[in-house]
């Protein structure tokens, strides 16, 4: 597939889709793959897709139905917080200081800030917590030893949520 | 301009303003947007959206082949990068070039020599525009005395290593130019592993002033005046006005035309500003870099000369001469903007995502609101925290002053925090009222006051 025909062979697809009712579809044809879905959250296929379903294709088509299947994007999903009773006695848990997105690491692809089993000091920075261009360094708290890391790097994580365990030395 | 199709590779107020433009010259406008952004006022005003990836700007906004691809894929013949994101990265001039679609902007080369700022410089020089009086390397305390009285007092002793305030050293006299010298050495040494310094004139309460210029690519530029935007907080503008009415009419012809022979040295294409410092109390204007995009605050500058720049930017990636002279461009009046963001300013202006849930602008003759937003709008946690610019058009500074604080006052907004009450409380200062600012202003008194 290539050159115009690749686009409006796609069109073509998204339309059929749309009217289809479908909530999923997969094709393939030779190296050509596509994904199309109407959950926001459906995982996809591995890795950004190219080309994405148009979400507002005409204005026409924007006024009737605006953001049919948009998410929230002011709630975007958030990790879901280990439960807290599973946390040894006496353990000091890191939190986030408000809504936004979790970096283990000072720039992607540098070491992370801390693994489990590390010592920290009590001004150690763990991670950054990001909203809005404004990063955040998140310190242990207390010295002591990483039990558990929460959240997974680029997690979007809501305030206040458990990113670390440690348990005080 | 019925035949072209722009590709937006923006979001947010700027989007939504591409879009606009386009459509005001009979263009078609395709966007790429992110799955946070899929619902937005520019999504739905452009004849077609494209979702370019998730919320998080690495895999949408900042992923240039991504967006080339997109703008390939929908048939767009321009593209036009906003401000922000990869607006300043040759990268994408480069690849918008390699795959025929004509990039709003600078040539890639223009773009990479002016990101560099010693290059900046360079060409600065050569083009005659005046930089802030400096030495090269200095060897010894007595050649940091000598220099110091040939650039004037006070100066600023810098490591040319440097960087976050280390090994810098403010001196106003030969005494503390000679205590300076050993003790910014000493800290470069420290911290830089290398003692060389140089020295620059220190302006105290310096404004910042830039110049709108605009080029057809083959040497023909003009500028459509000066602004102020003095009113800063940690280096972010927060207020911007035109022109600057701190400024002799002769001081103010020697800057356009350093800003314009500037541009015209590199045969610049498309919009871009220059911006200096102005040393108020020398009345001396000093280089400090161009940004090769089209700028946060222009809209002060189309209100004083009542034309649009971004309709024009889009004519010229056309291939289209300028649409006007010099000549032709008449200033009058004064325009102020203030950057609404979306910020607990109380709160060491921490940013806030949310709903709005009560958004009302005020209307009226000479008031003018950028934004993307609208009630029930959702601002993603994602991006910067701008949701809009409200720009008024006076007769004079003080029409337009009042006016403002005006327009600030009738203005609702409910769900999220935003810096309008510091607008009000700003336009209401008596320095600002009487223009008595300058780069620190804001931080040394109001909010100096405010943060206690």
């Amino acid at each position: 597939m290539s050159g115009k025909d690749t686009i409006s062979d796609i069109e073509r697809l998204i339309a059929e889709f749309e009217a289809s009712g479908l909530r999923e579809l997969h094709a393939r044809r030779g190296d050509f793959e596509i994904y199309l879905s109407n959950d926001p959250d459906a995982p996809g296929l591995d890795g950004p897709p190219s080309v994405s379903a148009p979400v507002a294709r005409g204005r026409q088509a924007a006024a009737k139905a605006p953001a049919a299947s948009a998410p929230a994007p002011a709630s975007p999903a958030v990790a879901a917080p280990a439960p807290e009773a599973s946390f040894p006695d006496g353990a000091v848990v890191v939190r986030a200081p408000y809504l936004g997105t979790f970096y283990r690491a000072p720039k992607p692809g540098a070491p992370a800030y801390v693994e489990v089993g590390q010592q920290v000091a009590q001004d150690s920075e763990m991670c950054l917590v990001e909203v809005m261009k404004l990063f955040t360094a998140v310190r242990a708290s207390c010295s002591g030893t990483v039990h558990a890391v929460l959240a997974n790097d680029g997690d979007m994580v809501a305030a206040d949520q458990p990113l670390f365990v440690v348990i005080p030395a | 301009m019925a035949s072209h199709r722009v590709f937006v590779a923006n979001r947010g107020e700027i989007g939504l303003r591409i879009v606009r433009a386009a459509h005001a010259l009979g263009m078609e406008a395709v966007i790429g947007v992110s799955e946070a952004d899929r619902g937005s006022l520019a999504a739905r005003e452009a004849d077609r959206a494209v979702v370019l990836g998730p919320g998080p700007a690495a895999k949408s906004y900042l992923d240039a082949r991504l967006i080339v691809q997109a703008a390939l894929s929908t048939g767009c013949d321009l593209l036009h990068p906003g401000y922000g994101f990869l607006s300043e990265r040759a990268e994408l001039a480069r690849l918008c070039e390699e795959h025929g679609i004509a990039f709003v902007g600078p040539r890639p080369d223009v773009i990479d020599a002016l990101g560099d700022k010693l290059r900046a410089r360079a060409m600065a020089e050569a083009a005659g525009v005046p930089l802030v009086p400096g030495t090269g390397e200095i060897a010894s305390a007595a050649d940091a005395v000598r220099a110091a009285a040939e650039i004037g007092y006070p100066v600023l002793l810098k490591a040319s290593a440097g960087g976050g305030g280390r090994g810098m050293v403010i001196a106003h006299d030969a005494k503390e130019v000679e205590a300076g010298f050993a003790k910014a050495s000493a800290e470069a040494l420290a911290a830089f592993n290398d003692g060389t310094l140089f020295m620059e004139r220190f302006v105290p309460e310096a404004r910042h002033v830039e110049v709108q210029l605009m080029g057809d690519g083959k040497g023909h530029v003009i500028h459509f005046g000066e602004r102020d935007c003095s009113v800063q907080r940690r280096y972010q503008k927060l207020v911007e006005e035109a022109p600057c009415a701190a400024m002799s009419a002769q001081l103010r012809a020697k800057l356009h035309e350093a800003a314009v022979a500037l541009a015209a040295s590199v045969n610049y294409r498309n919009a871009g500003t220059a911006e200096f410092l102005y040393d108020v109390a020398r009345q001396e204007v000093y280089f400090i870099e161009v940004n090769a995009r089209i700028q946060v605050e222009h809209p002060v500058s189309e209100m004083i000369s009542g034309f649009d720049l971004v309709q024009e930017q889009l004519r010229i990636a056309t291939g289209a001469p300028l649409s006007l002279t010099q000549d032709q461009v008449v200033l009058s009046g004064h325009a102020i903007e203030c950057r609404i963001n979306a910020e607990d300013w109380q709160r060491d202006f921490m940013p806030v995502p949310g709903t709005v849930t009560r958004w009302k602008a005020p209307q009226g003759e000479g008031v003018r609101l950028d934004s993307h937003i609208t009630e029930g709008a959702t601002i993603p946690p994602y991006y910067d925290s701008m949701v809009g610019k409200l720009i008024v058009h006076g007769a004079s500074r003080e029409e337009a002053v009042a006016k403002l604080g005006e327009a600030i006052a009738g203005f609702e907004v409910e769900g999220v925090p935003t810096t309008l009450p510091l607008h009000a409380k700003i336009v209401s200062q008596p320095d600002f009222m009487a223009n008595r600012i300058h780069t620190r202003w804001l931080e040394k008194t109001v909010l100096a006051g405010a943060m206690e």
